[in-house]
């Protein structure tokens, strides 16, 4: 049957009758109904005898059940119907128009006519607006430099998010670890990976910011939207092992060797590096703070 | 007052009161029936006799797409009814205390009031994890809903005059809705949702001029703070919800008012509208739909786990986990991040950071599309007219395919936000995996568009298929009553005339047509007529 023929020939008479029809329906209304009796007498079962399973899938069915219920009787009484409304015209009749031209010229010649105190009113209002910004502006402090502070400083310990601090002789290699600065556990922008590779893996730059012995550490908060920078990844197929930092959230990339510089995904900037020492004791300690503000930055925070 | 509110047994036992406009009105002292009581309590009292009457019998036309928005409908209202129950468990706050509850491997854990109390829900209060799934389930099938109904409006030309300012309304319920969906997801405090805060603290930062100030205003200083759960609360309970139902009503205010379009047809004119009454066919139809939609929601929060937030833990600081998604609705916005390349530009002082472009930039295009749509219609097809009469989708070639090409390119975005799982299913470098679709980006939006106007143009000058409603109308008389015709014999009546029939008793019942008790029957109102060109 192609699809001209459809259109022009009445749909072809089903063998079915309507009352075969509609007897079906109200079988299926009746039976409907009575599941739906059951699951919700069910469901009151399972939560009395604490079976969640019982209890949702009886609510189910019994809304279900309902549901059929209600469509199918709607078939068994064959309401399918042509009814044809008249849509009223959603015009406006000049009477209309001029009607509200008469209240437009009232307002001018009564409230209207003195521009001035339409002008204070007006005024009056603004300024009240202007007083409350006050108490919005009490939802948060004025930044006051705070990002651009984090817990490290001369001489900070790093430690670990249970308080022990790294022993600069630790001989385990290719392992990425979370610090924080001694006195700040858990304090979001001073979260930091520490990472200690081969010594002559490291470039000349990612040395001259600060890396020792091999050791290297790095904000751990993404620049691209901040997440935490938490997995490593190391691909030693190749001929030349491959260390990767990769952000879980958008799959940016770090290289931990070179100053974790961007080489993959959307984030713009490196991750800023934190100096390293040595103490007396023989622990890691930053020299300074970071010399960036760590993760993303804000519309003034141009690059330096 | 019409007359069928009056019973002909009961004679007024007082004074009939003055005629107003034809019917006395009577004063019963005894009433015995439904009817009589209804006259006398309710619409003798505020003199409204022919509302619910004409409500009833108000026509709505029907196919299947006009579900959508119901389903939106009810989806909510299932949302609103689980919300309740949950508010009265969660605890919007972020003091932390250690987790003593049920769940064995977070025991002796440090987490917010927040967590705990969804823990709670989920684990101690019995019926209070179904109740939470179904919650989240019916956000997820709010948003499709509402998806789908926009499509509807959108490829059939149903935004065009009258209906734009409906668009506009319509429109703002989306994003309020994908507020509502955003808010609450950050609600539990888990590893995902801090996640997700996170992300958006570092977006509204890269705003020029205000973006710290105003980033430090919503979160209370500086990330993470101890406010932003007890802030998220109200918004994602009352506020926002509340804005919903408020636009809902004047949403559903007008199309009642304006009259639902409908597809061309027999007998269906710009100046009528053929369908069903509302009482009985259409109700019983539509309240069956609502229990078939909660059946199914329930169905859903009683057998499939989602959001299990004791497998993602609190929320700490230094903690992300790699493929994790949020809720479907905010995939284009995970896409448009994981796949914008790593620009950053500086212009003068001002810089501008990458997510500014994914976050806010894509965003602002996708919506500021949006709400201008009915305007670029009216400019580039110049057409300014009413329509009531639904275009099918290949009717408007162009317009279908601009469709086309817009869900081709967030559909491209949406699937970046999932680029780490397809990177690792298919075993592919990550990086691969975005540049293919960084192209696609590019390219998929105009080969879309290209395909789907062909497609259109070749079916459009095709005939559809006959619909599937019976054609035998009713037709109301003017006494309020029912005819019924005798089936219209189609032959050589195409179905999709186009029959915009102006001149053809438009006038006719107009100034009384809003009285649904009283259209009258003219030659205008006889299908038959219309239809014959
Ligand atoms: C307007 C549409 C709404 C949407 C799209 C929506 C969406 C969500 C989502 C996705 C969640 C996360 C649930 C989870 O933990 O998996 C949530 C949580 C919550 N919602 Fe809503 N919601 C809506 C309306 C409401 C309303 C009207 C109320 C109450 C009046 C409410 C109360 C809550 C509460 C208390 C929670 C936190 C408890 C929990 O996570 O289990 N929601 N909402
Ligand atoms: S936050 Fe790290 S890639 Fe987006």
């Amino acid at each position: 049957m192609t699809i001209d023929e459809r259109d022009d020939a009445p749909p072809a008479i089903p063998e079915v009758t309507q009352e075969a029809i509609e007897a079906r329906a109200f079988r299926v209304a009746v039976a409907a109904f009575v599941i739906a009796v059951a699951g919700g007498l069910s469901a009151a079962w399972g939560y009395w005898s604490d079976e969640d399973r019982v209890l949702g899938v009886g609510l189910g069915v019994a809304l279900l059940g309902i549901g059929f219920g209600m469509v199918s009787w709607s078939k068994y009484l064959d309401l399918d119907e042509n009814v044809v409304q008249q849509r009223e015209r959603l015009r406006t009749t000049v009477e209309e128009r001029d009607d509200f031209a008469e209240e437009i010229k009232l307002t001018k010649e009564t409230v209207g006519r003195r521009k001035l105190l339409t002008v204070l009113f007006a005024g009056s209002l603004a300024s009240l607006a202007v007083g409350f910004i006050g108490p919005i502006g009490s939802l948060g402090p004025k930044p006051q430099g705070e990002r651009q502070r984090t817990g490290w400083g001369e001489g900070t310990r790093l430690v670990t998010s249970n308080g022990q601090p790294i022993p600069a002789s630790s001989q385990i290699f290719d392992q990425l670890a979370t610090v924080f600065p001694e006195g700040s556990i858990g304090v979001d922008d001073g979260q930091v990976v520490l990472l200690r590779v081969q010594p002559g893996l490291l470039t000349e730059r990612t040395i001259e910011r600060g890396a020792i012995e091999g050791w290297v550490a790095y904000s751990k908060i993404c620049t691209h939207a901040g997440c935490s920078v938490g997995l490593f990844g190391i691909d030693d197929r190749k001929p030349d092992t491959l260390r990767q930092l990769v952000c879980p959230c958008h799959q940016s990339v770090f290289d931990p060797v070179d100053s974790a510089r961007p080489i993959g995904g959307p984030a713009p900037r490196s991750l800023p590096q934190l100096a390293l020492a040595i103490d007396d004791e023989g622990f890691l300690v930053s020299q300074s703070d970071f010399d960036r503000v760590v993760g993303p930055i804000s519309w003034t925070e141009g690059e330096t | 007052m019409s007359d069928e509110t009056m019973s002909p047994e009961t004679a007024p036992e007082t004074e009939a009161t003055p005629a107003g406009d034809g019917a006395p009105e009577p004063v019963f002292k005894e009433d015995r029936t439904l009817v009589e009581r209804y006259v006398n309590n309710v619409t003798g009292r505020l003199g409204a006799g022919a509302w619910l009457t004409k409500t009833l019998r108000k026509v709505f036309p029907s196919h299947f797409s006009f579900l959508w928005g119901e389903l939106a409908l009810y989806s909510f209202v299932i949302l609103v009814l689980t919300g309740v129950y949950l508010t009265l468990f969660f605890a919007g706050s972020q003091d932390t205390l250690t987790y003593t509850g049920s769940y064995a491997p977070l025991q002796g854990q440090e987490v917010t009031s927040a967590f705990n109390s969804v823990m709670r829900i989920s684990f101690e209060v019995k019926g209070g994890l179904l109740i939470r799934q179904m919650h989240h389930w019916a956000a997820l099938v709010f948003m499709g809903a509402i998806a789908l109904h926009m499509a509807r409006i959108y490829f059939t030309g149903a935004y065009r005059r009258p209906r734009d300012l409906n668009w506009y309304v319509g429109l703002t319920l989306l994003v309020l809705a994908l507020a509502a969906g955003f808010t609450g997801y950050s609600l539990p405090d888990d590893l995902l949702s801090g996640t997700g805060l996170r992300i958006t603290y570092a977006i509204i930062l890269t705003i020029p001029f205000i973006g710290e100030r105003l980033a430090y205003l919503i979160f209370g200083g500086e990330w993470p703070g101890t406010e932003i759960i007890g802030r998220l609360y109200p918004v994602h309970i009352l506020i926002i919800p509340g804005l919903i139902v408020a636009l809902l009503a004047l949403h559903l205010g007008m199309v009642w008012h304006q009259k639902h379009t409908q597809f061309r047809g027999p007998g269906r004119t710009e100046d009528n509208v053929v369908g069903e009454r509302v009482w009985p066919s259409f109700a019983l139809k539509s309240i069956g739909l609502f229990f078939l939609v909660a059946g199914m929601i329930t169905m859903m929060g009683a057998l499939f786990t989602i959001n299990p937030i004791w497998l993602y833990g609190p929320y700490d600081v230094g903690a992300a986990t790699s493929y994790s998604q949020p809720d479907w609705y905010i995939g284009f916005l995970e896409g448009s991040l994981r796949l914008m390349p790593p620009w950053e530009t500086q212009i003068g002082p001002i810089v501008i950071n990458n997510i500014f472009y994914s976050g806010v930039v894509v965003s602002a295009i996708i919506f500021g599309g949006l709400y201008t749509v009915p305007y670029l219609d009216r400019r580039f097809t110049g057409d300014r007219d009413e329509h009531n009469l639904l275009d099918r989708p290949r009717d408007a070639p162009t317009r279908t395919a601009i469709g086309v090409a817009c869900i081709t390119a967030v559909s491209i975005l949406f699937i970046g936000g999932a680029q780490d799982i397809i990177a690792k299913t298919f075993d592919i470098a990550v990086g691969r995996v975005t540049t293919i679709l960084q192209i696609s980006f590019l390219v998929g939006p105009p080969l879309s568009f290209f395909i789907a106007r062909r497609v259109c143009i070749s079916l459009r000058d095709r005939p559809g298929p006959r619909r599937t409603e019976r054609e035998s109308p009713v037709i109301r008389t003017s006494t309020g009553g029912y005819e019924f015709l005798e089936p219209i014999d189609s032959d050589g009546v195409p179905v999709d005339q186009r029959s915009t029939s102006n001149g053809n008793g438009a006038g006719n019942g107009a100034g009384n047509g809003h009285d649904a008790g009283h259209v009258s029957t003219d030659s205008s109102g006889s299908p038959r007529e219309v239809a014959e060109p």
